[in-house]
Parts: structure tokens; sequence; C-alpha cells
């Protein structure tokens, strides 16, 4: 048994407040095993032992290299997750964040302005992303505590113009866009769109859900359950006035 | 933490974006070396090894993009396209066909993981965005009289053909399928995320939802943009096979 597998044979799984064995920022031991990078747990697999050590690898890389507005310890970045150096200050991501497969965090400054050094990106501490994400922001797109956004999840808070007729869609440019927040606790399922093309903010409650493949343009109170192309509140989650107060956070 | 800019970000001009809006410097991190490595060799492998009829210059594709070397026969591409990670170019044509199925004129760009699924003509026209997870499919599998109790290996028989006129943007996951008859999609429309078009789009509209209907439209005579519909969706026309009949 390598010095390595005892380590991680030793390290507490699953529970977050006891305390573990300390690795460097980057070394995301606690919550491996429900990791979701790989659904296999432990060793049992040699191809998820050498995905997931390249995945740490990868989360080591670009936690000492890359400018980060922000970062969290326990970061968990799948190695083939795109995240550009150039982009890292406008992106601040919170502990024990972990970002999936093919993910791929798109912003973009313009050259001489002020907005440089904005963050435009937040995840704040236990969000989950995971494989096939966009996340493109403009603006401001916020993600608040615990949110699981499922694979395949678009969220943009701009939109290609095309009212210029004169012009191809693709070279007009983007509209001004809005700004997005997720509370903490939703849940975004496969497939799902969550856009702000035009000017405001769409802002998704606490504990919301949202039903696979379906379009969220608007925003929503905290506790519903949305569906649909254009998404609809289908019913309410049945909570607790406290749940839904937040007294439990 | 303090946000600390790499010096190489001071110059960056829109040269450096590629056709994606993405950055491209080349200083980013030399990992990313490794992938645009790949991309290079893998574009120049298809250009010197692939049979296209047609590559154009500066057309790039990810080193992840699907292209079987049999399917590339049918398939053009213009100059300027992109073919972006994990897009799929699924072309199979019937025997003794020469003519390509699948074009892609100058400067589209086809995002990551969109399908591209060609038996008989599809053809996206100059300037055309389709964003991620597209899917555009001009066949289905046969509904007929082995349906369904053989169900195994169904032959894919009616095909139709879809042709994306200038300048359109199909969003995000939006789904295009003819399976007969002609399907157009009009000059500057625009297709809604996650939406599912099976029937003919008049030009410069807004279309989403499933199935998808008009949202907005310009109108000439007033000269901007307006909600509701002027000029309505054309149906296509479905012919009964006579394989369907006896079915039925």
């Amino acid at each position: 048994m390598t010095v390595l597998h005892a380590l991680l044979v030793m390290a507490p799984l699953g529970e977050d407040e006891s305390p573990s064995i300390r690795f460097p920022k980057g070394l995301c031991v606690r919550n491996m095993h429900r990791s979701i990078h790989e659904t296999s747990a432990g060793f049992e697999d040699r191809d998820g032992f050498f995905s997931r050590v390249l995945t740490r690898l990868n989360s080591l890389w670009v936690v000492a290299t890359y400018p980060f507005a922000g970062k969290g310890r326990d970061l968990s970045l799948h190695y083939a997750s795109e995240i550009s150096r150039l982009l890292a200050p406008h992106i601040r991501l919170g502990n024990r964040v972990q970002i999936g497969r093919h993910t791929w965090f798109h912003t973009w400054y313009k050259a001489d302005t002020e907005d440089k050094y904005e963050v435009k990106i937040t995840i704040e501490d236990g969000c989950r992303i995971a494989a096939r994400c966009t996340i493109s922001a403009g603006n401001a797109i916020y993600l608040e505590r615990d949110v699981v956004i499922s694979t395949d999840v678009l969220i943009m808070d701009h939109a290609h113009a095309y009212e210029d007729l004169s012009r191809a869609i693709r070279d007009q440019g983007t509209t001004p866009g809005g700004r997005i927040r997720i509370a903490e606790g939703c849940r975004i399922g496969h497939g799902a769109v969550i856009l702000c093309s035009n000017k405001g903010e769409v802002v998704l409650g606490r504990n919301c859900l949202v039903a696979p493949y379906s379009v969220v343009s608007r925003s929503f109170p905290p506790c519903s359950i949305l569906s649909g192309n254009p998404a609809r509140p289908v019913q309410k989650l049945a909570v607790d006035a406290k749940l839904e107060a937040g007294e439990y956070r | 933490m303090s946000a600390k800019l790499p010096k190489t970000m001071k110059a960056i001009s829109q040269q450096d974006l590629n056709s994606f809006g993405s950055l491209q410097t080349p200083w980013e991190d030399p990992l990313a070396w490794l992938t645009r490595t790949a991309n290079k060799l893998r574009t120049m492998w298809l250009v010197w090894t692939y049979p296209f009829p047609a590559f154009g210059k500066r057309a790039w594709s990810h080193y992840s993009c699907h292209v079987s070397r049999s399917a590339a026969r049918y398939i053009s591409i213009g100059r300027d396209v992109a073919l972006a990670r994990d897009v799929r170019l699924d072309v199979s044509a019937a025997p003794g066909r020469d003519s390509p199925i699948l074009i892609v004129e100058d400067r589209c760009g086809l995002q990551r993981r969109g399908v591209y699924s060609a038996r008989n003509h599809i053809h996206l026209m100059r300037n055309v965005i389709c964003a991620h997870s597209v899917l555009i499919k001009d066949h289905s599998g046969e509904v007929g009289e082995s349906w369904p109790n053989a169900t195994s290996h169904s032959r894919e028989t009616t095909a139709g053909s879809i042709r994306i006129e200038e300048e359109c943007w199909i969003g995000f996951g939006a789904t295009i399928v003819c399976e007969q008859g002609e399907l157009v999609i009009g000059r500057h429309s625009v297709v809604g995320a996650n939406s599912v078009v099976t029937c003919s789009i008049p030009p410069y509209s807004v279309v989403s939802g499933n199935p998808a209907r008009i949202v907005k439209q310009y109108d000439f005579s007033k000269g901007k943009w307006v909600l509701g519909c002027i000029r309505p969706l054309t149906v296509v026309k479905r012919q009964r096979t006579q394989a369907a009949d006896t079915a039925l």
C-alpha cells in the first residue's frame, strides 16, 4: 500500500465538519467519494484512479498558477474543464467547488476599460457543476452556496444581438445583458438553460428545482419547481416556513 | 486574494479572439499548448488526407471533432469555418451519390457537441452560427411495416432536405429535424434555446419553444422588430408512404 493510498484511506469520508488531513490548497480529499467526476468510489477501477489523479494534478496546477479573483480550499477541477487563464481574474471560486469535464467558463473584457478587474463569475462554497456545462458571463453570474448544476446546462447573462438586418448576427456582438443570481440550494436539471438576454436581473430563489431541458428567462420565488420551455412554476416545494425563510442556513 | 494579471493581458486585441470569441493568446498557459497543437495537427491531417470536396482556408477543427474518412467525401467546408470540440458530422449517402450532402459555407461556426446528421441534404449557408448541443438531422428511422415488430434494425429510409440560410443563429440545444420534404430556415432568423423545429421558418423571425412558434418578426412596413407572427410558418407537407399506409 502506497503512502498516498494510506493517506486517502485514513481521510474521513463524508463528514464535512470532522477534521481531516489538510493538504495544500487544491487537494480535494474529504469529498472525493462523492465527487462528480467519477461514480466509482475508492480504488475499484484503475481508470477511475488515473482520471482522478489527473484531476487532482489539474486542480493543483490551476489553483497554483491561475490568477483567480478568489479561490477557496478543496477545489476539484476536472482535467478537461476549460477555464482560461486569462479569464481567471474574473472568476471567484469558493471552498469545495467541483467542476466537471468539459465545463466551459467564458467571459471577456474589453481592453483598456475598467471592468478588466471586475469579478463576473462568482461560485460560492460547495457548488457542484457537472460535465459539459457552459457558464458565459458578460456582466455577473452569481451562484450562491450549495448549488448543484447537472450536465449540459447553459447559464448565460447576455445573448447575440440580432436586430440589425444589415449585418450578420455573428458580427453584431452581444446584447448588454443583465445579471443572474442563483440562490443557495438550487438544483438545475440536465440541459436546462438559464438566460438573461435583456437588462435586469434573473434571480432564482432559494431551493428552486429546475427540471431538465427547461428554459428559464425570468425570476422565480424560492422553493418553486420550474419546468417547460419557457419555464413555468409547476408546483411549490413542500417545505416549512423556516426553510423557506432560510433559517436553517 | 488579489487579482494578479499576467503581463500578456494588456496586449489582447480583436485579432487574438478566435472565431468563437474565446481568447487565444499563445502564452496563456503552457498546458493549453498541448490542446492547440493537437487542434492544429488534426486540422492539417484533415486537410491533407481526408477526401473533402472542399475545405476552405482558415477553417479549423478541434482535435475531438468526429468526422470519418468515408463521410468526408460528402462534406464540403467553406472558409473560416470552425468545428469545435465534439462536433459530430455524421454523414452517410446512398451508394452512387457524388454531390456533397453536408455543405457548410463560409464563416459558419459550429459550436461544441453539435450533431449534424445528414443522409440527403443539409446546407448551412454563410455566416450561420450554431450554438452548443445543436442537433440537425434530415432523416428518421423507418416507421413502416417492420415497426414496431422489428425495432432492432430499422433502416433509415425517409430523408428530407434542410437549408439554413445566411446569418441565422441556431440557439443552444435546438433540434432541427426534417424527415420529408424541404425545411428552410429563412435568412437572419433566430432559433431559441432548447426549441424543436420541424417546419419551415420565414426569413427574419425569432422562434422558440417546443414545437417552435414565432415569437418575433421583422416588420418591413414599420421597419422594426414586432412581437407576434406576420408571416406564418409553413408546415412541411408529409407524404404518406405506402409502407406507413399498410402499417396503419
